[in-house]
């Protein structure tokens, strides 16, 4: 099967590389501003160089990924916004079915079986695709190959790509890189917090926890305490620590389906109903403002 | 301006049952719902409406089948959509087994016979959050399609729309027709009161059976997550709370404490 690899991250094209090598021979196309990195790309055979459109230029990257995209069996991309805005048009543009989120996938018989997650995070659904296809991957289901260097480097050009929209202003959003999607210790906080300053409690804990401080999506994106890569959840990052403690987070399905592969859950809420106690392995049902501080204290000493 | 506002009658997902130890899924049984985000379109729909005129209409197809139960829930998320502002609504209905490849074309179909000039969509739904159907019905329509809005300017026919990517907050300029595909930040949907509602269930919910496009994608098998929480709830005082967490969090060797 040939399959191509695309992703705006060239830190996550390994994964998706190994992802890939799983089911064919694997293709990874580089756009301008990613080519001088090619001597690091392990596993995939040949690279496909696009000297002509750089990897920020969505609205012409449409038509080069449906282009290259049409001499292969697969493609697979990355789970971020970027890619999945293109995948939707390229899929039907060349009436292609498509699995996004795939945390697993093989060949079988001429189809595509992949395994994604769905209803929330409460279901994981098996799916059957018929090729050829497209694929989005979880971001850390692939471990990245060791494999050798590139093996052939083809050239292509692209005549005249639609313009579809002009990009007027560009913000780059503070980057801070907190490693959430692999620390050991997560602290979640969420709502229950009722002033940025009173975040400072969470940070203390964490600190004597030796752990990252993540969030709820309206803390991050709504009221933004909190930068954009600490939010946790379907739409953010999904996380796996030794241990997790959601403090002042209801524990909304969109929430829950971030922190499902933590091993031990500890959730902190003065709501006995809130839904988070049926995703905890223990809850404690008590004021934060009461019982961080407390908590705190009774780990330092 | 002719907005159509895509809504997906999701699976309420916050009252999906699950049985782990069977490995069932009450799928049947769990209600549906308009999604969160796409109430958020249909008010930006309404704003839209009011700052430069026009029509909005929304577009649901169904995709957990049409019983009478289903078409019940379907009309009343539309209903409580036609009191926040919108002019009217189609009902489309499909069948379960749907991919986002049928769905887009049946999506499309319906779209090209109004006369929209744009159609606004939510991020992704809540039973299934791919976010891919928005870009498949612009593919489909072939116009431009710009994802993730957190604000949308008009000025006749042009638009200038915010958009949160993980790394940049874009501002992007295009023109109409355009699909449009909005997060949850982009405002805060009105709450219609009663009076609202019952003017609204006199505005017209046309109902409609879809063309037959077969899905390209099988689901073989829905499973249920093998994660077993243990659900204790720790009681007493603070102090012996807190000593209860301790002693568990030491049990199961995450931390070191001096007694
Ligand atoms: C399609 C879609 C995608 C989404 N994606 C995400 C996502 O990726 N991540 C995400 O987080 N959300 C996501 N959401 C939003 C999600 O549905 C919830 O709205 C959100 O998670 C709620 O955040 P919260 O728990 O901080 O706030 P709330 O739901 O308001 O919960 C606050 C909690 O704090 C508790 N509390 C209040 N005061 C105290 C106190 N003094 N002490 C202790 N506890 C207290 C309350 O009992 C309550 O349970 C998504 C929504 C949609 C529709």
């Amino acid at each position: 099967m040939r399959v191509l690899v695309f992703s705006h991250y060239l830190d996550l094209a390994g994964e998706l590389i190994s992802a890939g090598m799983g089911v064919g021979e694997v293709s990874l196309l580089l756009t301008s501003d990613q080519k001088d990195k090619l001597a690091q790309v392990r596993g995939a055979r040949r690279a496909i160089v696009c000297d002509s459109i750089s990897s920020d230029d969505q609205a012409a990257l449409i038509d080069l990924l449906t282009e290259v995209t049409r001499d292969h069996d697969l493609l697979v991309l990355s789970s971020d916004k970027r890619a999945r805005e293109l995948a939707g048009q390229v899929a039907q543009m060349l009436e292609r079915p498509i699995a996004t989120e795939v945390s697993s996938m093989r060949s079988e018989e001429g189809k595509l079986v992949v395994e994604r997650m769905t209803l929330g995070g409460k279901a994981i659904a098996v799916e059957e695709l018929p090729l050829p296809a497209i694929v989005t991957v979880q971001k850390g289901k692939f471990k990245p190959p060791e494999g050798p260097s590139v093996q052939e480097v083809v050239e292509v050009k692209l005549g005249g790509a639609t313009r579809r929209y002009e990009v007027v202003e560009r913000r780059a959003k503070p980057k801070l890189g907190i490693p959430l999607d692999k620390a050991e210790v997560v602290i979640a906080v969420g709502r229950g917090f009722r002033r940025k300053e009173d975040l400072k409690l969470a940070y203390e804990l964490a600190e004597t926890l030796g752990g990252v401080v993540g969030c709820t999506r309206p803390l991050a994106a709504d009221l933004k305490w909190m930068p954009e890569e600490s939010w946790i959840g379907i739409s953010g990052v999904r996380i796996s620590p030794k241990l997790l403690l959601v403090i002042g987070a209801s524990g909304q399905q969109q929430f829950s389906a971030g922190i499902m592969d933590s091993k031990v859950i500890v959730a902190i809420n003065n709501d006995p109903q809130a839904p988070i106690f049926e995703n905890s392995d223990y809850g404690v049902v008590r004021d934060l403002y009461e019982f961080l501080p407390a908590l705190v204290e009774r780990l330092r000493r | 301006m002719d907005i159509a506002v895509l809504v997906k009658q999701s699976l309420d997902v916050q009252q999906l049952v699950v049985d782990r130890s069977s490995g069932k899924i009450y799928l049947d049984e769990a209600p549906t719902k308009a999604g969160d985000i796409e109430i958020n379109a249909a008010e930006e729909a309404v704003r839209i409406k009011e700052r430069v005129g026009g029509k909005a209409t929304a577009i649901m197809l169904s995709c957990w089948g049409t019983s009478g139960r289903r078409i019940k829930e379907a009309r009343e998320s539309l209903t409580r959509l036609l009191a926040m502002g919108l002019d009217e609504a189609i009902l489309l209905l499909g069948s379960q087994g749907m991919d986002s490849y049928a769905a887009s074309k049946v999506i499309a179909e319906e779209v090209r016979a109004g006369s929209y000039q744009l159609v606004l969509a939510g991020e992704g739904s809540e039973d299934n959050f791919s976010g891919i159907l928005p870009g498949r019905v612009a593919a489909e329509l072939e116009w431009p399609y710009v994802a993730y809005a957190t604000a949308i300017e008009v000025s006749g026919n042009e638009l200038k729309v915010t958009r949160s990517l993980e790394d940049y907050d874009e501002v992007i300029s295009l023109r109409l027709p355009a699909v449009i595909s909005v997060t949850q930040e982009i405002n805060q949907p009105r709450i219609p009161t009663v009076l609202h509602i019952m003017k609204a269930a006199k505005k017209p919910i046309v109902q409609k059976e879809v063309g037959s496009f077969s899905p390209k994608v099988k689901v073989r098998e829905l499973k249920t997550l093998k994660v077993e929480r243990r659900r204790e709830i720790i009681e007493g005082d603070l102090d012996e709370s807190l000593e209860k967490l301790l002693k568990f969090l030491k049990s199961e060797g995450l931390i070191e404490v001096r007694s």
